[in-house]
């Protein structure tokens, strides 16, 4: 869609007209009758969104969401940025193998890696048994059914989604720009905090903004890895619709994560327009 | 979302299917559970009536209301949770079941309604991983709730259903007798003390692996489930005191396009036979009567029928009325 409306807005419509056509179908009108649902379901108004927002459990819910979004998201940066730097600038040959390795795990069934990490984290899993056969630690570490699994696992998935962004930002900067910072006195220090970093800015922006979307409506990995203490709003949501057969406050649920992932899209949509205006 | 819109789509695909054919379509839980319920109801069937049976799943309560409310059923029979159904049943989502067609004379009244006849039934039973406990053992209720006794994570069915609740209750000195209406703040302030000392099973493979990797060496799970780890040749204790019984039921979604088919087979797989063989491949117990001859003594004393001496019966029509209460509590109860 993107493309399309940056390469011609007129000619662009027609060759994505199917794809219109089927979110409409299968996306647009389905979610228009979940919102309906939302505000007659079980007596019509607004009585879900109240509920929704007014207890204390849900808020601590919907805080959750937004944490582990953001401790995902941070992380996520930390350890794309350098890798996005060095697939830039390490030779073609390397970085095309490195890449396709990437790309491999993210075509890896999500279920089966993320069933992958359960095994590896848990107290008696692989890692515990390595870290205690090494003597680093006495007592099992709990890696599972907590925030720990929640953000180990999430930030594995995500990294593809940070470091292709980034990447496709970092290339396009002369090397010659650092160069001349470093003639002109600046500490390498300097160098990445005003000159690489405002240039990677969009990239960040862009990639930083996908993950954080990305993570609010995640449901698989939340759910296997992390602990009902730490229980998102996909979660929630699946629990309303399928347990309890309550479409109408599952589909309030929906609403205000679809609200908040597409304003957080909006202000995406910004920042690419802004990248692509330089 | 985009669950219920492909789940609509792949509806009116074989519903288009299903009516060419005219297959039924049974769906249950999947794993091992429905490959015996393929095996010992779905084949004998479609030998005696010609009819195929494509199998489907898992079962998914807010996939039956979207397709009888749209009008547009593509499941015919569902195996289901008992309380589920009768509240299913209530609020006009199923079909009556003929009982000219099934013979309920012969099944354990305790899951015979209009709506609904039992599956097959099984019980929460205390399990254990022997190896993780070097002196005495796990022996009741009261010492699944000890943590200072026996140690460790223990794991709990994830889902609001009967069960778990029960547990807290009797091993908190509630009498069997006197569970009934459930003294939620007792329960709950009695799963406290152990919260933190959870890990939540949602399914029954994922209750195994925590059983069988010490990840929680105990904790209470679906007796076929420790029967199947057993028949694999783990150790596995299991305390039989003061199991409590669930069910599943066969059921008909309202509005189904193969509605005698659905009533055959559910004749056929409450039939003493059918209960009898899907018993011996799954370690649950049959609910007609006349099964229980037809079966290997040896196989029949592992099975929850043979323990009703301390058996605690859940209470499905009290679940049926406060499902819903007692699952927004239990979530928020959760989250918290």
């Amino acid at each position: 869609m993107l493309s399309a409306t940056s390469g011609g807005r007129g000619s662009g419509l027609g060759f994505a007209m199917p794809a219109i056509l089927l979110l409409l179908a299968f996306f647009v009108i389905p979610v228009a009758f979940l919102l309906m649902r939302s505000v007659t379901e079980p007596a019509p108004g607004l009585q879900n969104y109240a509920t929704l927002l007014g207890s204390t459990t849900y808020a601590k819910i919907f805080f959750n969401t937004f944490f582990v979004a953001g401790v995902v998201t941070a992380i996520t940066v930390l350890i794309a940025f350098p890798v996005a730097w060095a697939l830039a600038i390490m030779p073609a040959r390397w970085s095309a193998v490195i890449f396709a390795v990437i790309l491999l795990s993210m075509w890896t069934n999500l279920l089966a890696r993320t069933y992958a990490w359960m095994v590896l984290l848990q107290q008696t899993g692989l890692i515990n048994r390595m870290l205690k056969a090494i003597g680093l630690i006495d007592q099992p570490l709990q890696l599972t059914n907590n925030l720990i699994g929640v953000t180990i696992g999430m930030v594995y998935i995500m990294l593809p989604f940070m470091i292709l962004p980034l990447l496709g930002v970092i290339r396009k900067i002369d090397p010659a720009i650092l160069q001349a910072a470093a003639l002109c006195g600046a500490t390498r220090a300097q160098a990445l905090r005003r000159v690489l970093l405002p240039l990677a800015g969009p990239g960040l922006a862009s990639g930083g903004l996908m993950v954080f979307v990305m993570s609010l409506g995640y449901f698989v990995t939340p759910s296997l890895l992390g602990g009902t203490a730490n229980m998102m709003l996909a979660e929630l949501i699946a629990q309303q619709v399928q347990s309890l057969v309550n479409w109408g406050m599952g589909g309030a649920a929906a609403f205000v994560l679809l609200v908040v992932t597409l304003g957080l899209y909006a202000v995406q949509l910004r920042f690419f327009d802004q990248a692509e205006a330089r | 979302m985009k669950k219920t819109m492909f789940a609509l789509a792949v509806a009116s695909a074989l519903t288009a299917h299903a009516a060419m054919a005219e297959d039924m379509v049974f769906t249950s839980w999947g794993g091992t559970t429905q490959d015996a319920q393929a095996a010992n109801w779905a084949q004998p069937f479609t030998e005696k009536t010609g009819t195929g049976v494509m199998q489907d799943g898992p079962t998914d309560y807010g996939k039956i209301k979207a397709m009888v409310e749209a009008g547009a059923v593509t499941w015919d029979v569902v195996d289901a949770e008992f309380d589920w159904a009768l509240q299913a049943g209530k609020q006009g989502l199923l079909e009556p079941l003929d009982f000219t067609v099934i013979d309920k004379a012969k099944l354990d009244p305790r899951f015979v309604s209009d709506y609904a006849v039992g599956s097959f039934y099984y019980s929460f039973v205390l399990g254990w991983n022997p190896a993780n406990f070097s002196d005495a053992q796990p022996a009741t209720l009261a010492d699944l709730f000890d943590t200072t006794k026996f140690p460790g994570k223990r794991t709990f069915y994830k889902w609001s259903a009967p069960g778990v609740i029960e547990a807290a209750l009797l091993a908190d000195g509630v009498a069997p007798d006197a569970l009934y209406p459930l003294d939620l703040d007792r329960a709950f302030a009695k799963l406290d003390t152990i919260k933190s000392d959870i890990i939540w099973w949602e399914g029954g493979a994922q209750s195994q692996q925590l059983l069988a990797s010490g990840e929680a060496p105990i904790g209470f799970f679906w007796n076929g489930r420790l029967a199947a780890l057993q028949a694999d040749g783990m150790p596995v204790g299991i305390s039989w005191d003061q199991n409590i019984t669930a069910a599943d039921a066969l059921v008909v979604p309202k509005g189904t396009a193969h509605k005698d088919a659905a009533m055959k087979f559910i004749a056929e797989a409450t039939s003493a036979e059918g209960q009898a063989a899907f018993a011996a491949a799954t370690g649950y117990a049959p609910v007609n009567l006349g099964s229980a001859d037809l079966m290997d003594p040896a196989v029949r004393a592992t099975l929850p029928d043979a323990q009703t001496a301390v058996q605690v019966n859940a209470d499905m029509a009290y679940w049926a009325e406060h499902r819903d209460e007692i699952g927004n509590r239990w979530y928020a109860w959760q989250a918290q």
